[in-house]
C-alpha cells in the first residue's frame, strides 16, 4: 500500500461530539455541586476504515445522522478527529491539495465584487493571488459569468454565486474533490455542465468522494459505495449490490417509521 | 510504511509554519477588512482619521478651557494617547466578533482559524499607523508653522519597539477573546464596559505621572503605582509619550499648589520591560488558549 496507488487512507477513524446544552448559570452550579458532568458524548463515527485508491469516485450514502457529513468534514479537515488516522495524498506522496465542495458560497463576501472573490475564495483554499491570475479567465467562463465578474456579489442570484463557487474549486488544480450535497443545485444545464467536468475529472484521475441522498446520481458517477448506518460502515463495494441491499433496508425503514 | 496523518501532532511552531503557509489568506482578509468597513462612504479613508481628531478637539476644550489645564502642547500629549488607546480597544473589540462573523465559512472550510483575528488586528493596525502618520505630519512638519511644534528627541528610535510590543498585546488579547466570544458572548458587553471606564483610568487623557502626584493612597503605597505602571497598555501610552515628547512636570495638568514645583518622573526602564515581559506572556497565553479552543468552534451548541 503506498500512497502512489492510494489516495485516502483511513484507519480506525473515530469522532466523539460533546453535546452541550444551553443551561442558566443556576442549572450550571447546581450540576457543578452535584458533580454531574454537564456534558454527554455522541459517537458520530465509529472505528471507521476504508481505503480509497487513486482515481477513484466513491459516494457515501446512509440515512440523516449515519455521519456522512461528519466524515466528509473530518476528510476537509472542518472537524478534529477523535482518534484514528486519516492520510490524503497525492501521486507524489506530498499532503494532496483538496478541493472542498462542502458548501459553495461559504467562502464569498457579498460586499466584494466577483474578481475579489476569486482571489479570496484562492487563498481560503491556500493559492496565491499568483495562481488565481493564470487560471481567472477559465473560472469566469466556466462560472458563465461574463462581465458581472466586476459586480459585487450582493446583485448576484444564488445560482450564479453557486456556479462562481464550484467554478474556483475545481480550478485550483486539486487532487482530492470532496463533494456535499452541492450537485443538486443550480439549473439543469449547469448541472449537467457540473457532472461532465466531474467526468472531466475522473478521466484525469482525480479522486472524488461525494456524499449525496440522490441514488440516481451515485449509479451515474460513482464506482463504488460506502453505506454508513449510524457511524458504522454497514457496506462498502460495488455500486449495484450496495445500493440493492441499501434500498431493501430504506423500504424496511420507511415502513416501521410507519407503524411506529 | 507508516501512514502520514493529515493533523500532525500540534505544537505552537507547528502552527506558526501553518499560519505562514496560509500568509496569503491573511493578506487577503486585511485587504477585505480595509475594502468594507469604508465601502459606502464617501470619505473612505479619512474616516479613520476623523474620530480621534474630533476627541482631540473635544477633550482640549473640554480640560483647556473648561477646567483649565495650562499645558503647552495640550493636544500632542492627547493624541499620543488617543492612537494608542484607540488601536488596543478596536482592535480587542472587532476581534472579538471576528470568529462569530465568518462562522459560516469556518464551518465548511479548512483554514488557520486564527488568520481570522489577526486579520481583524492588522487591518486595525493599518489605521493606528496611519494615526501615528497624521500625528507627525501635524505635529513635526505643520504645527512648526503655527509657532506649536515640537522638538524631534532622539528617543524616537524607541517608538517602532513600543509599536511592535502594543501590536504584540493586541494580537495576544484578541485571540483570547476572540475564541471566548464563541461560546460566551458576554464577552461583548463585558468588553463594552471595561473599555469605557478603563478609558478614564488609563492615562489616555493625562500622563501616568498625574496618578502618582494627586493620590495621597499612591504616594503611601509606591508598589500600587509600580503595579498601575506594569500593565502593559498604561506601560506603552507612558512610554510613546516619553520617548516622543518632552517631559512636562505635574503642574502643568493640576494647578493644585502641592504640585507647583514637582519634577516629571523619570522614565522607569524597569517597570517598562516589566510590561514588555508580560506583553510576550500575553501574547503567548492568548494563542495557546485560542489554539486549545479553535477546534471546538464548529463543534458549539
Amino acid at each position: 500500500m503506498t500512497s502512489a496507488e492510494n489516495a485516502i487512507i483511513v484507519e480506525n477513524l473515530h469522532k466523539h461530539f460533546r453535546i452541550r446544552y444551553r443551561t442558566h448559570l443556576k442549572t450550571r452550579m447546581l450540576n457543578l455541586l452535584k458533580r454531574q458532568p454537564p456534558l454527554q458524548e455522541f459517537t458520530a463515527l465509529h472505528n471507521v476504515s476504508f481505503t480509497v485508491p487513486r482515481g477513484q469516485t466513491v459516494a457515501v450514502i446512509g440515512r440523516n445522522g449515519s455521519g456522512k457529513s461528519t466524515l466528509l468534514c473530518l476528510l476537509a479537515r472542518v472537524y478534529r478527529k477523535t482518534g484514528g488516522v486519516i492520510q490524503m495524498s497525492a501521486e507524489d506522496g506530498s499532503p494532496a491539495r483538496i478541493a472542498p465542495l462542502l458548501d459553495l458560497s461559504a467562502g464569498f463576501h457579498l460586499d466584494l465584487t466577483g474578481a475579489e472573490n476569486i482571489l479570496f475564495y484562492g487563498a481560503v483554499l491556500g493559492n496565491t493571488a499568483k495562481e488565481m491570475r493564470a487560471c481567472f479567465d477559465s473560472i469566469v467562463e466556466f462560472a458563465e459569468l461574463g462581465s458581472k465578474v466586476d459586480t459585487h456579489l450582493r446583485n448576484w442570484n444564488e445560482g450564479a454565486r453557486l456556479r462562481l463557487g464550484f467554478s474556483i474549486a475545481v480550478h485550483t488544480n486539486p487532487d482530492i474533490l470532496l463533494v456535499d450535497e452541492v450537485l443538486a443545485v443550480g439549473d439543469e444545464a449547469f448541472q449537467a455542465k457540473c457532472y461532465a467536468y466531474i467526468r472531466k475529472m475522473q478521466s484525469l484521475g482525480k479522486t472524488i468522494v461525494f456524499v449525496t441522498h440522490d441514488l440516481r446520481t451515485v449509479e451515474r458517477v460513482a464506482q463504488r459505495v460506502i453505506w454508513l448506518n449510524q457511524g458504522n460502515i454497514q457496506m462498502d463495494g460495488d455500486v449495484g449490490e450496495v445500493l440493492q441491499s441499501y434500498r431493501v433496508f430504506s423500504a424496511g425503514a420507511a415502513f416501521t417509521d410507519g407503524l411506529n | 510504511m507508516p501512514l502520514r496523518d493529515n493533523e500532525p501532532p500540534v505544537t505552537m511552531r507547528g502552527e506558526l509554519r501553518e499560519l505562514w503557509k496560509f500568509r496569503e489568506l491573511v493578506k487577503m482578509l486585511v485587504t477585505r477588512e480595509l475594502k468594507i468597513r469604508y465601502k459606502n462612504s464617501v470619505l473612505g479613508f479619512v474616516w479613520s482619521i476623523i474620530p480621534p481628531l474630533m476627541q482631540v478637539l473635544v477633550f482640549t476644550f473640554l480640560l483647556r478651557n473648561v477646567l483649565g489645564v495650562p499645558a503647552k502642547n495640550f493636544s500632542a500629549y492627547l493624541l499620543s494617547g488617543i492612537i494608542p488607546w484607540t488601536f488596543f480597544s478596536t482592535g480587542i473589540q472587532d476581534a472579538s466578533q471576528s470568529i462569530v462573523i465568518n462562522y459560516t465559512m469556518i464551518r465548511k472550510i479548512y483554514m488557520p482559524r486564527e488568520a481570522i483575528p489577526l486579520a481583524n488586528v492588522i487591518s486595525n493596525g493599518v489605521h493606528f499607523l496611519l494615526g501615528w502618520l497624521v500625528y507627525f505630519v501635524a505635529f513635526y512638519l505643520v504645527a512648526p508653522f503655527f509657532h506649536g511644534g515640537i522638538p524631534i528627541l532622539p528617543t524616537l528610535v524607541f517608538f517602532p519597539f513600543v509599536v511592535v510590543m502594543e501590536t504584540m498585546l493586541v494580537t495576544g488579547c484578541a485571540l483570547f477573546v476572540a475564541a471566548l466570544n464563541v461560546f460566551y458572548e458576554d464577552v461583548k458587553f463585558i468588553l463594552q464596559t471595561v473599555f469605557n471606564l478603563a478609558f478614564f483610568i488609563m492615562p489616555v487623557l493625562y500622563p501616568s505621572d498625574q496618578i502618582y502626584y494627586t493620590s495621597s493612597l499612591v504616594r503611601k503605597h509606591p508598589w500600587i503605582f509600580t503595579l498601575y505602571m506594569l500593565n502593559p497598555i498604561a506601560s506603552f501610552i507612558n512610554a510613546f509619550r516619553h520617548f516622543i515628547l518632552q517631559p512636562i512636570g505635574p503642574s502643568a495638568f493640576n494647578q493644585s499648589p502641592r504640585l507647583i514645583g514637582k519634577p516629571p518622573l523619570p522614565f522607569d526602564w524597569t517597570t517598562f520591560g516589566g510590561a514588555c515581559l508580560i506583553t510576550v506572556l500575553v501574547a503567548w497565553g492568548g494563542y495557546t488558549y485560542f489554539n486549545y479552543r479553535k477546534w471546538q468552534f464548529v463543534e458549539r451548541p
